[in-house]
């Protein structure tokens, strides 16, 4: 993993500082609350509907053991004794109280971690295939041109003050785990035609309230050009990006509005102006960054050993979990272990401090003492032998965290909601449990097979709604929740956005509507065929009529 | 902060959320701030109003509080008229933090 040098260290030191004399100074009347809000902000501290929450940065999703365990030291001490995996892969805290937060920002940069760049208009956490360093479908590990990313972007004068958020989002597999073409910026590390190492890049795709699948801004960038091009696509969003509206500041507005060829070209000529060599990093930079996320020392081992075998024809729990919960390694004898944040009653992506800290355990005895944590709101063990799964599969039972859902109907994806965001219109927490409450027959999730639901309280879609296999989206009117259904989004390579079906429902009514949908997706279904597969099959009308029976 | 649609017609009460807590506060009829909905002086008396509005003020300036605003009240049930703000009265539907109390 990446080590801070001298430069972050500092950087961060500095910045908890700075805002430990800020809130000093607005606690003491020094500061107006309009003077303080943007400084807050920028510290990922928002004010929600009920309190304050602080919105911690994972970059690319990657943490050690020692920092989960601070996080857990956070939630405990100074929350209510839990932490949320966020969409982009961070971690919130509902709970703290503004005094305190100084405090959680110096332990954070104990362990080489920040709030900074978790909000406000600026390049915000590069979010990453959780499956990085660790899959044998990548091209290369991602994470070290992340990190390269993060430290260009961390406090960018120049793109510090963007007419809107900015979000970029990397992987170097062809099965896309990061959302890409749902991100301002999309990045794919591929090999062209000689076999050299370099990038797609993807531009204009986000969800929200204009959900757009991003395009092809440049099929190959070679690895030196990366930092340039960025900065030149990052210009021509900065100057012609629209301020006067900010429901349509994001870029995929100005790439829709400009036309792709239009917006390339300008991208194109803005680059032929910059002098790449002033912005990109030498060869030895970019392999000093690269080394600390060398693969660990994997031993040489065989795949299926005995242990794993013989626990898989002794344990069918284990078993079951095994084939849901575990992905294939690049390295025989490993695996890679997701760990399903999404058991009945919990939120999705809530993780209590104790669980924080036996997963913590269970990476530095499993995992070299890593883990990932995942847009889908889970975690991974990134590099678990398989002759250890057994074993790990015990830990996870005791620490309440061995739900073997992973892609499956109750492993949903769920924003906070009207339940704490001050954004919200409706609760979205509450459907995903009754969904979960539904389907909670194991044998019926696993006769179902991979489904997605994506659930958003407000037109924000946090939830990712627009790419759900069913997407929900909450809204209010006249003092009434009500739910409005999307079907056929897709959040994979083959990026879609799901249709809205019409009006919407109550929540008894939705859950009846989703089974009902179910129950003929499971009539209709031909061999091998995902839920979503049936419905491109089939179209939507057939969904349609029984989700409104 | 709410964001609009207060109608400033009926019955009101002052609300904002605490400066150093975070927590959602409602004047009462003392015009001090309480985190119990149920003790928030609601009312249609408009010079009661202008005092609940220059407290409020005066305890924005003070740092007690911040994001101060009116909400429309309910004349028969006494509960905020809007959505959104009778959410903010009982708090969140579902919090893991109450979970982990029970256990």
């Amino acid at each position: 993993m990446y080590r801070y040098d001298e430069f972050d260290a500092q950087l961060v030191a500095e910045r908890t500082r700075q805002f430990r004399g800020q809130v000093e100074r607005r606690l003491a009347g020094r500061l107006s609350e309009a003077e303080f809000r943007p400084l807050r902000l920028m510290n990922g501290l928002y004010l929600q509907l009920h309190a304050y929450m602080l919105r911690v940065a994972v970059p690319y999703g990657t943490l050690n053991s020692e920092q989960f365990r601070m996080l857990a030291h956070l939630a405990e001490k100074y929350d209510r004794g839990y932490g949320h995996i966020t969409t982009r892969q961070n971690m919130q805290f509902n709970w703290p109280k503004l005094p305190d937060v100084p405090d959680m920002l110096d332990n954070l940069a104990s362990v080489q971690m920040h709030a900074i760049q978790t909000s406000g208009n600026c390049i915000r956490n590069v979010t990453c295939d959780p499956y990085a360093g660790a899959t044998a479908e990548e091209v290369e590990d991602p994470r070290p041109m992340a990190e390269l990313i993060r430290q260009w972007s961390t406090l960018h004068p120049e793109f510090s003050f963007l007419p809107r958020k900015f979000k970029i989002a990397v992987t170097a597999a062809e099965k896309d785990r990061a959302l890409i073409k749902a991100h301002d910026i999309g990045i794919q590390i591929i090999l062209n035609e000689d076999g050299d190492v370099g990038y797609k890049i993807y531009v204009g795709g986000g969800l929200g309230r204009t959900p757009i699948i991003g395009q092809v801004l440049r099929e190959f960038l070679s690895k030196g050009e990366l930092l340039a091009y960025l900065t030149a696509a990052l210009r021509v969003y900065n100057r012609y990006g629209r301020r006067d509206n900010k429901y349509k500041a994001r870029i995929k507005i100005l790439v829709q509005e400009t036309g792709i060829e239009s917006f390339r070209e300008q991208v194109e000529a803005e680059y032929a102006t910059i002098d790449v060599s002033d912005i990109s990093v030498s060869d030895a930079e970019r392999d000093r960054i690269s080394s600390y996320f060398a693969p660990p020392e994997f031993e040489a081992l065989a795949n299926e050993p005995k242990a794993l075998t013989d626990a898989l024809d002794a344990n069918r729990a284990f078993s079951l979990w095994a084939k849901n919960n575990v992905a294939a390694h690049k390295a025989p004898g490993y695996a890679i272990v997701n760990i399903s944040l999404k058991p009945k009653d919990l939120a999705p992506g809530d993780i209590t401090a104790t669980q924080m800290r036996a997963v913590s355990d269970m990476a530095d005895k499993f995992s070299f003492g890593e883990l990932r944590s995942t847009h889908q709101q889970n975690l991974v063990l990134p590099h678990v032998k398989q002759a250890d799964l057994p074993v790990l599969f015990e830990e996870l039972e005791a620490a309440g965290l061995a739900a073997d859902n992973i892609n499956l109907i109750t492993d949903i994806i769920c924003c906070p909601g009207m339940d704490f965001c001050a954004l919200a219109t409706a609760r979205s927490i509450p459907i995903s449990q009754a969904i979960a409450e539904r389907f909670a027959d194991p044998e019926r999730q696993r006769t179902i097979g991979e489904m997605q639901i994506k659930i958003s309280g407000c037109i924000n879609a946090c939830g990712h709604h627009h790419v759900g296999h069913i997407g929900i989206l909450g809204l209010e009117k006249a003092g009434v929740e009500f739910y409005q259904v999307k079907l056929g989004g897709d959040a994979s390579e083959h990026a879609e956005i799901g249709k809205v079906t019409g009006p919407g429902f109550s929540q008894e009514e939705l859950i009846d509507g989703i089974e009902n949908m179910v129950d003929l997706y499971l009539k209709q279904r031909e061999a091998g065929e995902r839920f979503l597969d049936t419905y491109r099959r089939i179209g939507i009308a057939p969904f349609k009529e029984v989700l409104y029976a | 902060m709410s964001t609009l649609k207060h109608k400033g017609k009926g019955p009101q009460s002052m609300t904002a959320n605490e400066l150093r807590d975070g927590f959602s506060v409602w004047l009462d009829e003392n015009l001090d701030w309480t985190r119990d909905f149920s003790k928030a002086l609601r009312t249609e008396d408009q010079d009661l109003i202008d005092r609940m509005h220059l407290r409020a003020e005066t305890d924005e300036k003070s740092n007690l509080v911040v994001g101060i605003y009116f909400i429309d009240i309910e004349p028969d049930t006494g509960l905020p008229a809007r959505y959104r703000e009778k959410f903010r009265v009982n708090g969140p539907s579902y919090d893991t933090a109450d979970l982990l109390e029970t256990n």
